[in-house]
């Protein structure tokens, strides 16, 4: 008998992301993906519009990540227009960005990824969240967490020019200069997230880390995937989130591509299916073969885990120290000087972490650098516009925005690839798995089934708030296990009464 | 008492932001001499970063999109509490993408000894369409922005002279 299983959120928002998985003839799991809905007519709605509006317009895309999109969009302006931004542009932005990651990486650490091991995957799901955390861990760490997002959400509000959508991005520019009174509260602010993330990490490393069943688990191979990973790098091939070069490794850790963002549509194609209307990105010189891993599947993943395994090493000193010992961790031996990368989807988690201390080190650097308040963060434009590429590491993965223009500057041609369709095949590939792991000959063993695929592709930190908002707020899974005729068989859903 | 008025949604996708153009409205019809007491704001964002921006405040009346599947008409105006959201909002954990829900945001907010509003309307306007990118709300959403405005606006006279 040939069954669908639909794992259905009931929300005010119909295709907020749903789950649908197919059985075959024999009833096992045969294909498995997550629904994430598709936002449409953005292209049009942006063509006919001046291309200095797309920082402005594009952080509306998503309440998410509106930092991102603004960052991406400036710097394609920077392309579109010619225009090398002077140094401390360059750093503003970047400062910028890094606080942003602060309070972004945080959020989905304590309030999302965190409550699984907190509180561990078996709890009850109406504890297994922020709340269950303070319950755990304290009360005045959860007001560490409230204080690390407010004061990096003053400093966003503070270089950005407004609280939740930024708007100081011009192309070759920055609209706010930083004055040494700012600079001084930036560098107390990234001081103490510097603590934060160490102390996060240390949490990670006493709650996690110290208990064998949670290592178990990270390591367990119904959690690791081995694909190509995806990453911008500096010059020295260090993880840099705000810009440098794409560098793809293959699942050996060899440097597979390096290539300029400009360059992205040489190297990644975007497979079509015909049961979903997402589109799978992946690697042209690897080659579509399926939703597979190994080194002869052109699907690659882009997330922090990604970005660690693209890089040779972290460019500030204590994330560099964690980045050793992730790796020595988790039994990666060095190749020809670089790690092998780690292939547990689960370590995600703990990437994500150093990459916290990173962005909060490299935000004290750039706040003490001698240049930072160099006031001339304009410059003049002089040339026609015509097309433009730019990209940065969104937290959920590589962004790149590209845009064509006529010779007035106005849009004729935008494409986005956001951050979280980097990972399309990736999290196809882990909701089978985590499917496959409690569904066989038919047999759904119901129990802990919601919780599996949740933890199988929360780590990947999957963007669907495009939509932007929520009420009621998150949505309650439902399964549907419906057969050949359409009928359903059976329901599970993961109700509070 | 400190009020915040808060619009919520994405203003360029079709209905979703409805609730933004209410916030803009009642802005707009309180003119330039809003009462230091009131905050009319926008947001694009749920559950933690809702609840900080309610940190402070006294009362919030949050506007917002709705899509119910009892059959209301597009254009269909519920006014909530905050007891119908934590109705409404039956798990904690979910497949929502970033985020905890608000209810489980104020929860903690709460617990954390943060000054919380004690008093909550909710209005949210039944849509058709978040799924297009348009600054054009739908004809229904359309017409029922002036009735949510006079709405928040009424209730904001029950304390104050608006001006």
């Amino acid at each position: 008998m040939k069954q669908r299983i639909t794992i259905d959120p009931i929300t005010r928002l119909e295709g907020h992301g749903k789950i649908e998985i197919f059985l075959d003839e024999e009833g096992e799991v045969e294909n498995a993906y997550l629904q994430i809905p598709e936002l449409r007519g953005f292209e049009q709605f942006t063509v006919g519009r001046p291309a200095e509006e797309m920082p402005r317009i594009t952080n509306r895309i998503c309440g998410v990540c509106p930092e991102a999109h603004h960052m991406a969009a400036t710097k394609a302006l920077d392309a579109l227009f010619d225009v090398e931004p002077p140094s401390v542009v360059k750093k503003i932005r970047e400062l910028f960005y890094a606080s942003f990651y602060c309070t972004d990486h945080t959020v989905h650490f304590y309030a999302l990824g965190g409550p699984d091991f907190v509180l561990g995957p078996e709890s009850d799901p109406a504890e297994r969240n922020i709340l269950g955390v303070i319950h755990k861990v304290g009360v005045d760490i959860g007001m560490e967490v409230i204080n690390c997002r407010k004061r990096n959400h003053d400093i966003i509000k503070m270089l950005g020019g407004r609280g939740i959508h930024p708007v100081s991005g011009l192309p070759g520019g920055w609209s706010v200069a930083i004055t040494e009174e700012m600079r001084k509260e930036i560098e107390d602010a990234a001081h103490k997230n510097i603590a934060f993330a160490e102390f996060s990490l240390k949490l990670f490393d006493d709650v996690v880390l110290a208990n064998k069943d949670y290592v178990d688990l990270i390591v367990s191979d119904a959690f690791t995937h081995k694909t190509y990973y995806m990453g911008t790098v500096d010059e020295n091939n260090h993880v840099n989130f705000y810009d440098g070069m794409i560098r793809v490794v293959d699942p050996e850790g060899k440097e597979f591509l390096k290539y300029h963002s400009k360059d992205y549509a040489e190297h990644i194609a975007e497979r079509v299916e015909p049961w979903t209307y997402l589109k799978f990105p992946y690697l042209k010189a690897v080659g579509w073969k399926g939703f597979e891993d190994g080194m002869d599947s052109g699907v690659y993943c882009a997330t922090p885990l990604s970005r660690l395994n693209a890089a040779d090493g972290m460019a500030t000193p204590k994330a560099q120290e964690h980045f050793d010992r992730f790796y020595e961790t988790l039994g990666s031996k060095k190749v020809d000087g670089r790690y092998q990368p780690v292939h547990h989807r689960l370590a995600t988690h703990w990437a994500r972490l150093i990459e916290l201390l990173y962005a909060a080190e490299r935000m004290l650097e750039l706040a003490t650098d001698p240049e930072i308040t160099d006031p001339n963060v304009r410059m003049p434009i002089t040339t026609t516009p015509r097309e433009g590429v730019g990209s940065v590491e969104a937290p959920r993965g590589t962004l790149t925005h590209h845009y064509k223009t006529d010779e007035n500057g106005i849009l004729t041609d935008v494409n986005l690839i956001v951050g979280t369709t980097n990972n399309y095949a990736p999290i196809a590939m882990s909701v089978k798995k985590a499917a496959q792991s409690l569904i066989t000959k038919g047999t759904v063993i119901t129990e802990g089934l919601l919780n599996t695929i949740e933890m199988a592709f929360r780590n990947y930190d999957p963007c669907m708030s495009c939509a932007t908002h929520s009420l009621p707020g998150q949505m309650p899974l439902e399964v549907n296990i419906i057969n050949a005729d359409g009928e359903v068989i059976e329901t599970v859903s993961q109700y509070i009464d | 008492m400190k009020t915040l008025v808060v619009g919520l949604g994405n203003p360029i996708l079709t209905d979703d932001g409805v609730g933004v153009k209410v916030a803009y409205a009642v802005e707009e019809e309180l003119g330039p001499n809003i009462p230091e007491n009131i905050t009319v704001t926008e947001a694009s964002v749920g559950g933690l970063r809702l609840m900080e921006l309610m940190i402070g405040y006294d009362r919030v009346i949050l506007i917002d999109a709705i899509m119910t599947s009892n059959g209301h008409d597009y254009g269909h105006i519920h006014e909530l509490s905050l007891e119908d959201l934590r109705q409404i909002t039956p798990t904690e954990h979910s497949a929502s993408a970033h985020d905890t829900s608000l209810i489980t945001a104020l929860d903690a907010g709460v617990h954390l000894g943060l000054h919380m509003p004690k008093e909550f309307e909710i209005i949210a306007v039944e849509v058709e369409n978040v799924m297009d990118f348009s600054e054009d709300p739908t004809p229904a959403v359309a017409a029922a922005i002036p009735k949510v405005t006079e709405m928040v606006l009424d209730s904001l006279r029950k304390e104050i002279i608006v001006h």
